[in-house]
């Protein structure tokens, strides 16, 4: 099994941050000719995929969204600079939740480091999850191993706006209440409110 | 010169504090919930505003007879621990921090009240948006398959409203129903065939767009799809009386409309290529402009097709899903009624007209 395979129902492996490295099942140290050997692997298996299988909406907006992770990881990780520059943005925004993580549980003032930490994460999620990926799309090799066209692009930046969205809830779902006190919630109670306003009574 | 020191005050009185929070709670406010938190509230300690000042009676209810919401949300913000939050928040300089139950309460009644975009954001910050939707749509699902349409419809229309995602990266626009643009991308095209044509669109495909349309989301309406034929009628139906309470005004309008046609001689064409001709022929009984006019209930001074088209989404939705645009000649493009005769959507909505006239 190719290793986009092992991956596609499990984005979350990489915590929310984006790993091109495992996207492309390598490791750090791999060299610009192995990425680029990896990606053609890669992208002829999803091609040869989505050529087999029946499209529907939802398989659609899921090929499409490997095909971006695979053209954006052979993007950034064929050029050294690039490498390194996304490198460095993760590896930062993981630190700062961390210590974000770390002041919280000790019950000190997190204000400052959590403002930090959300713009950083944005910025994190905006670049590699929807601004080099659709780059990507426009990138001479990628269109050619890909087919990428025009149409791609259309739909793929709705599919990646959503998914940078589901990213960013899933990842805070394990931060720290920071705005509003931590809930409680009573899902019986919620089921009981919906209920109530469906009939239209007051809450 | 010496420096001045910043006059500052002490916290508003619990009274007044209780009596805000409660009065945005009940009226479902998030915008003013905040606001009295913010470091310039005039609820705050070490603010210079003062909640007496006239300006900030928005603030406090206007009736001296409180709503059952306001008594409930008073109890709940005269709560000791919520009380002792609010208190701790409002003395304490620095960011603030809301009490969730608070927010939770204001939250279900904007949805109450159809604030569904302010539910949505304080939804969004309890981190149950998306769980709060699938109930409304799995309780919505089961009172439509009990029968029960005007809870189900209700239920579509609340999930619709909490679809928008507030949170990391929000739209340039806020979710809100966008009828009138969302009309001119269903016209955008002019028809030059029949299947081009919205109202002519076989019963089955008319529906689904219908829905599509008037729920504002995709994935709810083709959720609907597997449901029987006979429960989308009755569902769009509901779900175009909710919308539009004054349904009954567009019906009138689309009857006299197709009666000024017929009377001028003029046919309102189905199922084939509209004729221009027949219109413009009898030119001397019709004025082609009171086509449009007719239908909306008034006449939109040098007005083109979008116009009218845009001012009717605003004021009835799905009257678009019956409408055409027709040149009538080389400057002049107008709207103009258009159904397909024998339609189940056509008589759910009551916009059958006798034969002779379709």
């Amino acid at each position: 099994m190719v290793a986009w395979l092992k991956v596609e129902h499990d984005y979350m492996s990489d915590e929310g941050y984006i790993d091109y490295f495992a996207v492309l099942g390598l490791t750090a140290e791999c060299k610009p000719g192995e990425v680029r050997k990896q990606y053609k692997v890669l992208m002829k298996a999803l091609v040869l995929k989505i050529a087999r299988e029946e499209i529907t909406e939802a398989r659609r907006n899921a090929f499409l969204l490997e095909m971006c992770r695979l053209n954006a990881a052979y993007l950034i990780l064929r050029d050294t600079e690039e490498r390194e520059r996304y490198t460095a943005q993760r590896d930062e925004v993981i630190a700062l939740e961390a210590q974000w993580q770390e002041l919280n549980a000790k019950q000190v003032d997190t204000e400052e480091i959590r403002r930090d930490y959300d713009g950083a994460l944005k910025q994190f999620l905006s670049t590699y999850m929807e601004e080099r990926m659709l780059e990507a799309g426009r990138d001479k090799e990628c269109i050619e191993a890909s087919k990428w066209d025009p149409m791609h692009e259309r739909h793929a930046s709705t599919v990646l706006r959503k998914y940078r969205q589901q990213l960013y809830h899933k990842i805070q779902e394990r931060l720290p209440y920071a705005e509003i006190t931590t809930p409680s919630i009573d899902w019986n109670e919620r089921a009981q409110v919906v209920s109530t306003i469906l009939e239209g009574g007051v809450v | 010169m010496a420096k001045t020191a910043t006059p500052t005050k002490t916290l508003a009185d619990e009274a007044t504090i209780n009596t805000c929070l409660a009065h945005t709670i009940a009226e479902g406010d998030l915008v003013n919930f905040r606001f009295c938190f913010l470091s310039y509230s005039p609820l705050r300690a070490y603010s210079s505003e003062d909640i007496q000042n006239p300006r900030y009676s928005y603030l406090l209810p206007r009736d001296d007879t409180p709503s059952s919401r306001h008594a409930t949300a008073l109890a709940l913000v005269q709560q000791p621990a919520i009380q002792a939050h609010v208190k701790t928040q409002l003395e304490t300089p620095g960011a603030m921090q809301l009490p969730w139950e608070p927010l939770l309460m204001l939250a279900d009644n904007a949805v109450a009240l159809g604030k569904y975009t302010t539910a949505a954001q304080a939804y969004e910050q309890l981190r149950i948006r998306e769980k709060m939707r699938t109930l409304f749509i799995d309780q919505a699902d089961a009172a439509l398959d009990q029968g029960d349409l005007e809870r189900g419809v209700l239920g579509y229309r609340i999930a619709s409203g909490l679809t928008y995602d507030y949170s990391a990266f929000p739209e340039p626009l806020p979710a809100a129903p966008n009828y009138a643009s969302k009309a001119l991308i269903l016209h955008a095209v002019y028809p030059q065939k029949v299947e081009d044509c919205v109202a002519l669109l076989p019963q089955d495909n008319h529906i689904r767009v219908a829905l599509e349309y008037l729920l504002l989301d995709g994935s709810l309406s083709a959720r609907l799809e597997d449901k029987p034929l006979d429960l989308r009628l009755k569902f769009l139906k509901t779900l175009v009386n909710q919308i539009d309470p004054h349904w009954a005004t567009f019906v009138d309008h689309f009857k006299e409309t197709c009666t000024l046609v017929q009377a001028s001689e003029g046919k309102l064409q189905t199922g084939e290529k509209p004729s221009v001709e027949e219109i413009t022929t009898h030119d001397d009984a019709l004025d082609p402009k009171r086509i449009p006019a007719t239908l909306l209930g008034r006449e939109i001074p040098g007005g083109d097709w979008w116009q009218y088209l845009k001012e009717l989404a605003y004021s009835h939705p799905a009257s678009v899903l019956f409408l055409t645009r027709q040149m009538v000649s080389k400057d002049l493009e107008i709207i103009m009624p258009r159904l397909l005769h024998g339609s189940a959507v056509v008589e759910a909505l009551d916009l059958n007209i006798p034969e002779e006239t379709a």
